[in-house]
């Protein structure tokens, strides 16, 4: 069974810092993994390099996901093919309510689906 | 001989008199280029208007002569020659595209965007299609039956000027003189077409007005004037404007609009504009200046302009109150965008007159591509205006990096028992929102849309249902192309 996710000697820096430095990482189909560490240890960074944020530069090393490669996709991209990440600090979209929102996030994966948009 | 016999009852057929001498081909689709008073008084033969009315449009032309255009707006205005223009154009019947399929496709593609129905797109594409007009006719025909029910009057200026000239001579040019400023002289000397709005005592509307449903055969809304009056508590609610973008040779757009409110009277002007906006380098696109006012003059009226204005390669208009009456109200509602190398220089005045007069301005302006959105406004309390209030609310969007937002409020208060608020934001959509939206699914286009909406919506909630709607899609559909 393919894993759900692999991390493969995974590297990336921002601007000239390097902060992961050769991660590799199974997730296989319904665990739960917790990554733990001491504060600036790169865990914070893990996760935006994951969902794919500005800012971040892979240098080296692969993550795939169902066995294919998400390093080429933009952001938007990966979370509709199943990445989700949660905020440490909810960002607010002043004048969007929730259900706006919420409707906006179903219909751009049911249009990615082929499905019809709901209203 | 023939030549001329034929040429004077070509006269007479079109205007139905041989009024004056000159023998300008009046049978032609286009007056001669040029700004003169032969071209005036071909444009009143054309329409067929009184002696009072040209009169009226001469001395408005004088006075347009003695006048400079004005500079002291944050625009950046070439030069513009008013002798290389055409001031009246025939309308558009026989030469349109015979089906959609030779329409220009990038304007199918954005009426599509925009969920404009099949029917209403070969319409505005000049379609022509025997079903379409057909359409059209029949629907404006069970309007114009209910409204004459309901006493409403609801026809262009051109047929106002000839059936109701009292009304006309009473208030066209009483809310915007001639002399008012440099466009609102040349559009009174030159104006071709527009709305006549009036509602008798008591009555409410039935129906919300769209200039779409005004059959206007003219088509050549250069320089619109329309007046809309409302009698002693009576309500109207008018929409003006169109969300497909408007190509139109004609570069220059100066309307005037004069609203007047009576006793306990409202009037709902809401506009949406998306004149050709010039390519991505700025080139060409409409200029669109214009000069909108309302006069609340009994005692507890009420005026509401609501607009959307993405369109336009300049746009520079302040649709204003006057608030005479006691405890008279005021309210501008404006979303103002601009894209690429666009510029507005937009806003509202609030005269406070009566008292107790309150006046409320919500205003967004949003700013993209190397763009400039200023706002000016004036908010000025009357000596007599006894207890006035405004409330004034600015917000600017800028979007990437290369735009700019401004922002002129004016504030003259000339009495102590007034209650002035003003509140004012910048901010851009910061790189976090953008990046929640994206790690939500949503793609880059749909968050900046979605994230403007979203700061756009009190403006928005204003809007009549259909327009508002549309008015959403417009602004997603106006920033593509905006972001990195």
């Amino acid at each position: 069974m393919t894993p759900l996710l692999e991390i493969k000697d995974l590297h990336a820096s921002v601007g000239d810092t390097p902060i992961l430095k050769g991660i590799n990482l199974t997730i296989n189909h319904g665990e739960i993994h917790a990554i733990m560490g001491p504060n600036g240890s790169g865990k914070s960074t893990m996760s935006y390099v994951l969902s794919g944020r500005d800012g971040y530069e892979v240098t080296g090393g692969d993550v795939l996901m169902n066995g294919q490669s998400i390093l080429e996709m933009e952001a938007d991209e990966r979370a509709r093919a199943g990445m989700f990440l949660a905020f440490q600090y909810p960002v607010e979209l002043p004048g969007v309510a929730g259900m706006s929102f919420l409707r906006a996030a179903v219909n751009a994966r049911r249009l990615d689906k082929g499905e019809d948009e709901i209203d | 001989m023939a030549a001329t016999l034929e040429t004077i009852e070509t006269l007479e057929q079109a205007t139905g008199k041989y009024k004056y001498g000159f023998v300008t081909d009046i049978e032609s689709d286009k007056a001669p280029k040029g700004l003169n008073e032969d071209i005036i008084r071909f444009i009143s033969a054309k329409k067929d208007e009184p002696e009072w009315m040209l009169e009226w449009r001469l001395k408005a032309f004088a006075v347009w002569q003695k006048m400079d255009s004005p500079d002291w707006a944050k625009l950046d205005i070439p030069p513009i020659d008013y002798q290389d223009a055409y001031y009246y154009a025939a309308p558009k019947t026989s030469d349109g595209p015979a089906s959609l399929d030779e329409v220009d496709p990038e304007l199918l593609r954005t009426y599509e965007k925009l969920g404009i129905p099949i029917s209403e797109q070969k319409l505005l594409a000049g379609v022509v299609a025997v079903d379409a007009v057909f359409d059209s006719v029949s629907v404006a025909t069970t309007f114009r039956d209910e409204l004459a029910k309901a006493g409403v009057i609801f026809c262009p200026i051109s047929e106002a000027i000839r059936e109701y000239p009292e009304l006309i001579k009473t208030y066209m040019g009483s809310v915007v003189p001639v002399a008012d400023n440099y466009f609102s002289a040349l559009n009174a000397a030159v104006f071709t077409d527009g709305s006549f709005v009036y509602i008798p005592k008591g009555v409410r509307c039935p129906m919300e007005l769209s200039t779409y449903f005004r059959i206007n055969e003219q088509n050549t809304g250069q320089f619109e004037r329309t007046l809309i009056i409302a009698e002693d508590s009576s309500y109207v609610s008018y929409l003006e404007g169109c969300t497909a973008p408007q190509r139109d040779e004609n570069q220059l757009h100066a309307a005037v609009v004069e609203l007047v409110a009576m006793q306990d009277a409202e009037i709902k002007y809401s506009t949406v504009q998306n004149w050709y906006p010039g390519d991505e380098n700025g080139k060409g696109g409409i200029y669109n200046f214009v000069t909108k006012r309302g006069a609340c003059r009994g005692d507890r009226s009420k005026i509401s302009w609501t607009q959307v204005e993405t369109g336009s390669a300049i746009t520079w208009k302040y649709p204003s109150c006057i608030l005479q009456g006691k405890d008279s109200v005021g309210e501008f509602y404006s979303v103002a965008l601009t894209n690429n190398f666009q510029q507005a220089d937009t806003g509202t005045k609030m005269i406070h007159i009566g008292e107790g007069s309150r006046s409320t301005i919500i205003s967004k302006g949003i700013s993209a591509g190397r763009s400039q959105n200023c706002y000016r406004g004036l908010v000025r309390i009357q000596p007599g205006a006894e207890n006035a209030r405004n409330f004034t609310q600015c917000d600017s969007l800028l979007v990437g990096d290369r735009c700019g937002a401004h922002t002129v409020p004016y504030i003259v208060s000339r009495n102590p028992s007034a209650k002035i608020e003003h509140e004012a934001t910048t901010s851009r959509i910061s790189e976090d929102q953008l990046f929640y939206c994206l790690q939500r699914g949503i793609s880059e286009e749909d968050a900046v849309s979605l994230i403007v909406n979203g700061f756009c919506k009190e403006v928005m909630k204003e809007l009549p249902m259909e327009f508002a709607v549309e008015a959403q899609k417009l602004i997603g559909i106006s920033l593509e192309g905006s972001v990195g």
